[in-house]
């Protein structure tokens, strides 16, 4: 078991919002799940719980081996384990393509070779002519493309999408979720994708409904 | 990448705002800079008018707040030339007089028969013998525009050039010699000098002579034989070093002020990116470092200009020729005190913003717009 969460709590304004209220979720290695519900209804913010961006206020939550609950330094769990991806693509607007793929290889495996290993990543996702490009010149598809190049950046066991496909049309929407399921189907990467679009969901092995912190269905 | 790759590369997104930046803090260093090559260059001079001629050490008179209002008797000349081990003792009177378009032009007054124990060197001519006879330094000559036979007009009297020296010294250099008989007469300061140039005899111990001087005449004399023995005494040069340092301290502090600001605008702008610098996994020591690097790279450009610009000024001084008192000493310690200045208001205005960013919250920060 890859992820492995049990009664996870977390509130918000000194606990007036709850945003989590007892989750219960396991996922095993290579899957990939939908995490669907409304705005509000906590999916970001467990979300985040896996990827060690906020801590739980109660419950137990493992995830790639490590307990979060008691693990120091989330920083290397991120950098070694963990790939996000955001709605918003958040490339730096300063660096080139190539540089943006090579921002978290600063604290992982790849350090001594990172050049090398971004241009595999950018040619495993078709943007090899782009490296030297800048974020702005690029196509909303494509900077998300570069998006999840990054994520790939260190290897990571398991990828963390937000809303990845929520800021593109729904052909370049297309593109992006059938390169996740390559690379889901091809690479063995555990994929969590978070959504609130049925159609987007439906593209996953397991669909988790949540609804209010709660785990309502899937 | 390298990661001074990417800390070089972020100082200069918003260009204007570093470049204004890094004018605030390269005028603070150019300040510095031009102070100190200043105060270097008195401090030099000074010690030359000490060391005038090989003299041994000088004696000025005691409780005396500058060197040059210092005033002796002229009979304590006499009594030194007794003092065990002493081998001469030259009395001078320094004045400053308007000459011609120069508003200070430093003469001194030497009894002529004594004149080989100053440091002048004769150039062009002989040395001066009679009352109405001058010696003008090289500079003065250049400045003047005039040479051995033409003649100087000091208050009122018309003295003939007789001769041209080089002292090293750019007080002296920039002035003249008259005897001092003259000198006491026109200064209304009969038998009185400024100082003494002492040598002592061969072999003989120096601190010796001083205690035996210090003890017998040391309510009225002081005797100086080092610039730190002077720095003592001289409250001129003890306020010039002092208001160095306070504007250097201002300079420092209004430089930190600058780079924070300049910092804490760029982290505020970077709020989401540092989310996700957070997310990818960078550990809050990269994160500091990657910002005070980057307010350091902003206060090393302003040293390095501001030192040029600190010269330039300098250079622009000399060339006007002020009165032909600054002679620059450009030493090392001047540069490196700017650039150790530098790197402290780096990371004194970097820290803040940096600690700020390392505390920002990643999700928070990821959602912010």
């Amino acid at each position: 078991m890859i992820i492995d969460i049990k009664n996870l709590k977390k509130t918000f304004d000194d606990g007036k919002i709850v945003a989590l209220d007892g989750i219960n979720l396991q996922v095993e290695e290579g899957e990939f799940i939908s995490i669907m519900g409304p705005s509000g209804s906590g999916k970001s913010t467990l979300l985040n719980m896996i990827g060690a961006l906020d801590r739980p206020d109660s419950g137990m939550i493992k995830v790639a081996g490590r307990n979060l609950m008691k693990e120091k330094d989330l920083s290397s769990f991120r950098a070694r384990e963990i790939g996000f991806i955001f709605q918003l693509h958040n490339l730096i607007p300063n660096l080139t393509v190539l540089e943006n793929v090579e921002i978290p290889m600063f604290e992982g495996p790849y350090e001594d070779r990172m050049d090398e290993r971004a241009m595999e990543l950018l040619e495993y996702l078709g943007l090899a002519d782009k490296a030297d490009r800048l974020p702005s010149e690029l196509s909303g598809g494509e900077r998300q493309r570069v998006a999840i190049a990054r994520a790939l950046a260190n290897d990571p066991t398991i990828i963390l999408a937000d809303e990845p496909t929520g800021s593109l049309d729904s052909k370049t929407e297309k593109k992006i979720l059938e390169k996740l399921k390559e690379l889901n189907r091809e690479h063995k990467v555990t994929i969590v994708l978070v959504t609130h679009d049925p159609r987007v969901a439906s593209m996953a092995s397991r669909i988790i409904e949540i609804l209010d912190g709660k785990i309502v269905g899937g | 990448m390298k990661f001074i790759h990417l800390i070089l590369k972020n100082p200069f997104r918003n260009k204007i705002r570093s470049i204004l930046a890094i004018i605030g803090i390269a005028i603070g260093i150019a300040t510095i800079v031009a102070l100190g090559i200043i105060t270097e260059g008195l401090k030099e001079s000074t010690q030359e008018t000490l060391k005038a001629g090989g003299a041994d050490f000088t004696i000025v008179e005691s409780n005396v707040s500058d060197m040059f209002l210092s005033t002796i008797d002229e009979d304590y000349i006499n009594k030194i030339r007794d003092v065990n081990g002493v081998k001469e003792a030259v009395g001078v009177l320094t004045s400053v007089q308007p000459v011609e378009d120069t508003p200070y032009f430093v003469v001194i007054g030497i009894d002529p028969s004594k004149i080989t124990l100053s440091q002048v060197k004769i150039a062009v001519g002989r040395s001066i013998k009679e009352e109405d006879e001058i010696i003008i330094g090289k500079v003065a000559s250049e400045k003047l525009n005039k040479t051995v036979g033409d003649k100087i007009s000091i208050k009122g009297e018309n003295y003939r050039i007789v001769g041209i020296f080089e002292s090293g010294n750019i007080q002296e250099d920039g002035g003249a010699f008259i005897s001092l008989k003259k000198l006491q007469e026109i200064e209304d300061k009969e038998d009185k000098v400024t100082m003494i140039y002492v040598k002592a005899e061969k072999n003989a111990n120096i601190e010796k002579i001083r205690d035996q001087i210090e003890e017998k005449y040391g309510e009225n004399l002081t005797t100086i034989a080092s610039l730190e023995d002077l720095q003592s005494v001289d409250q001129g040069l003890k306020t010039v070093d002092a208001a160095s340092w306070a504007i250097s301290l201002l300079a420092v502090i209004i430089g930190s002020i600058g780079v924070v600001n300049t910092m804490i605008m760029s982290v505020f702008e970077r709020t989401r990116e540092i989310g996700v610098l957070k997310a990818v996994g960078w550990k809050n020591k990269r994160i500091l470092t990657m910002i005070l690097g980057e307010s350091l790279i902003l206060t090393l450009i302003a040293a390095i200009i501001g030192s040029v610009m600190g010269v330039t000024a300098i250079q622009i001084l000399t060339h006007l020729n002020m009165g032909g008192f600054i002679k620059p000493v450009y030493s090392l310690n001047i540069f490196l005190k700017a650039f150790i200045v530098a790197i402290f208001v780096g990371l004194l205005g970097g820290f803040y913003p940096a600690y700020r960013a390392t505390r920002l919250e990643a999700t928070e920060a990821l959602r912010y717009e």
